[in-house]
């Protein structure tokens, strides 16, 4: 740890309000490896609330590309949080890639570990409750230390110079294996159908009465955007210098359930009521996507229904519709 | 690795008011790379401090320029409508999948274009009478709210020349017009198709396709006659930003132009 320190930024979970946050971490003391999940994802580390894209000058119109993207280090990521992370280096490497992300991908090292589900995680339904890859390193609690895989070149450079470690005994692994027992008879929220069931139960509910039901209490704040660590939209801003004549164009994240999302020219909204926009956020993660990306977007973090002001639960949400579909 | 969100300068080498709200530019790119692109593809247009938004091609391919044509409706347009000769614009593109016009060779084609439509239909009306003689019949029908709003005028008389069947129809008449008065639907029942050898191709406002679409069905058009050019928000052009989606498509990527027959299964489309 106290080598990770001293090479890299590094960025883990603390404690906050007594509840587990992603921040900066200075000292060893500073990180409290947490079980339950964060209430903001680690995206944000990847793909910045606000991110500068070029610097420009008004005056002679020149501008130069920023691409800023420096060695840091991420402890503390959850399988799905991981499983998150994959899907965001698709999208971001798909078709034209983005410089900005893949550049930050490319300096940042993943130290995953492991998890005790809380009433909102779901990732068991989905099968992203588990990671053999996307990390560096990943380390896995027991009553004496840590039990540690790698899956990169990188992560093996790092553990075997910065920390002592030992093959795990027999009594380890079995330790590790009735946690992980444990672990799957506590989740709470399942969902009640197969993961490549979902997106033709999506293709079939787009006239569900499910959508008006919570189209009717929804604020459209967009918090469910923000805590997502799979939602990746954004918007585009040019920011002006007090002097007029430098500025910056910055890219901010967005969210599909924000009022203005899908406006343009006369005031024509394509998705008007909150019961639209909501249908498009649960489709972009369970049907839309998966054409392209062969993959559902939602990793079963449940982030976005243990942030809504209006309790919207996902799984709710969903287990409604494959009840539908089971009546039609 | 290059950034597809830095933008290449374009410098106004003519820039012309053509109404109220509408004004012209001819811009010549610092890059000729940018000039390799169809009719029915945009630019993302810019100014530093300003931002950016889709902006349509109005030249075809060949052109030395790029032509646009920009309606003053918010806070960049109407910068844009500063640009005098000699200033610089920025741009990104040419973005989205055009017109595929080897597609529309040997068939009879009804273009109708409603408001800044006839922006990207001009590119289109452009590049097909370039090579008139691989078209059929050539019909261009174009609605405006007003004549003072109808753009292009003065270049519908060479086009006239070279084969093209221009009606033109305004929303609200006054004493000097002359032509047809009513929405452009008025208009195509009176256009004679012959069945299966004519397609449509459509550009306008949103409130305008779900109309324009049951007339030119009604005279015998299909799903798969049908061109279209959508209108989203956009900010990126390159499939990122998620504003453009229409259910599982982005238009950046996908359209702007689509025909009938592609956006079954998108209810979100028009
Ligand atoms: C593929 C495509 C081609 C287009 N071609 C042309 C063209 O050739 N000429 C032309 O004048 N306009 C064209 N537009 C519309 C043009 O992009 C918008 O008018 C422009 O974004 C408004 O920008 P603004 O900053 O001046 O206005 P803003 O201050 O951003 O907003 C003014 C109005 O424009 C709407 N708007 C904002 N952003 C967009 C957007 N990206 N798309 C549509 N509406 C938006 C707002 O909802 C509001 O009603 C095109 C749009 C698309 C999607
Ligand atoms: S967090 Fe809840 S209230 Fe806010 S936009 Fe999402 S669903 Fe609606
Ligand atoms: S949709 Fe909700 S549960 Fe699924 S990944 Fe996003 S925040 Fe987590
Ligand atoms: S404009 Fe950003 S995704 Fe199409």
């Amino acid at each position: 740890m106290k080598g990770l320190l001293r090479e890299h930024k590094v960025y883990g979970t603390v404690e906050k309000d007594g509840f587990p946050a992603f921040a900066e971490i200075f000292e060893v003391d500073d990180l409290k490896l947490s079980e339950t999940p964060t209430h903001l994802s680690a995206k944000e580390f990847l793909f910045p609330q606000r991110e500068v894209l070029l610097k420009f000058n008004m005056r002679t119109s020149t501008h130069v590309p920023v691409i800023e993207a420096e060695k840091q280090v991420l402890i503390g990521l959850h399988p799905c949080d991981i499983k998150g992370m994959g899907l965001m280096d698709r999208v971001f490497s798909h078709g034209v890639s983005d410089p900005n992300y893949l550049a930050r991908r490319e300096q940042t090292i993943v130290v995953g570990t492991d998890c005790v589900p809380d009433e909102y995680c779901f990732c068991s339904s989905l099968g992203t409750d588990k990671v053999e890859d996307g990390f560096d390193i990943f380390l896995h609690r027991i009553s004496r230390g840590f039990l540690v895989r790698t899956s990169t070149d990188r992560g093996a450079e790092l553990l075997s110079r910065l920390a002592d470690s030992r093959e795990p005994t027999v009594r380890e692994l079995k330790e590790l294996e009735e946690r992980g027992a444990q672990r799957e008879r506590a989740f709470k929220a399942k969902i009640n159908g197969a993961p490549e069931d979902l997106p033709a139960i999506y293709a079939k509910s787009d006239e569900s009465p499910v959508w008006e039901k919570i189209g009717a209490i929804c604020y459209g704040c967009g918090a469910c955007n923000n805590v997502c660590p799979t939602c990746y939209c954004f918007d585009v801003k040019d920011e002006v210098r007090p002097n007029l004549v430098e500025g910056e164009r910055v890219r901010t994240w967005d969210g599909c359930t924000l009022e203005d999302f899908a406006k343009v020219a006369g005031e024509h909204n394509f998705r008007k009521s909150r019961a639209e926009r909501l249908r498009h956020r649960f489709n972009r993660k369970f049907r839309y996507l998966a054409g392209t990306f062969d993959s559902l977007f939602c990793v079963g973090c449940g982030r976005c229904s243990r942030t809504c002001l209006v309790k919207i639960n996902i799984v709710d949400v969903t287990n409604e519709l494959i009840r539908e579909s089971h009546r039609r | 690795m290059d950034s597809p969100y830095l933008p290449f300068l374009g410098m106004v080498e003519r820039s012309m008011r053509l109404s109220e709200k509408e004004r012209f530019f001819a811009v010549v790119p610092s890059s000729e790379a940018l000039l390799a692109y169809r009719p029915g593809q945009f630019f993302m247009v810019g100014l530093p401090g300003y931002g950016e938004a889709p902006i349509s091609i109005t030249s075809a391919p060949g052109d030395t320029r790029i032509e646009l044509c920009v309606r003053a409706v918010g806070n960049l347009t109407n910068a844009l409508h500063k640009l005098r000769k000699g200033d610089r614009m920025w741009l990104r593109g040419p973005f989205g999948r055009g017109f595929a016009t080897n597609e529309m060779e040997g068939r009879d084609i009804v273009f109708v274009a409603g408001g800044i439509g006839i922006v990207p239909m001009r590119s289109l009306v452009k590049a097909v009478l370039a090579e008139r003689e691989r078209f059929g019949r050539l019909t261009l029908i174009y609605g405006a709210r007003t004549p003072e709003e109808m753009l292009f005028t003065e270049e519908m008389d060479n086009w006239r020349r070279r084969g093209l069947d221009v009606q033109l129809t305004v929303d609200k008449a006054e004493a000097r017009w002359k032509g047809n008065t009513g929405v452009v639907t008025t208009l195509i029942p009176k256009v004679s198709i012959k069945e299966k050898e004519t397609l449509g191709v459509i550009i306008g406002p949103p409130v305008m396709y779900r109309f324009v679409i049951l007339s030119l069905k009604a005279l015998g058009l299909g799903a798969e006659d049908i061109y279209m050019s959508l209108e989203r928000r956009m900010k990126c052009g390159v499939g990122k930003c998620g504003h453009c989606q229409i259910n599982s498509v982005y238009v950046c990527q996908c359209g702007p132009v689509f025909k009938l027959s592609e956006l079954g299964g998108l209810p979100e489309a028009i």
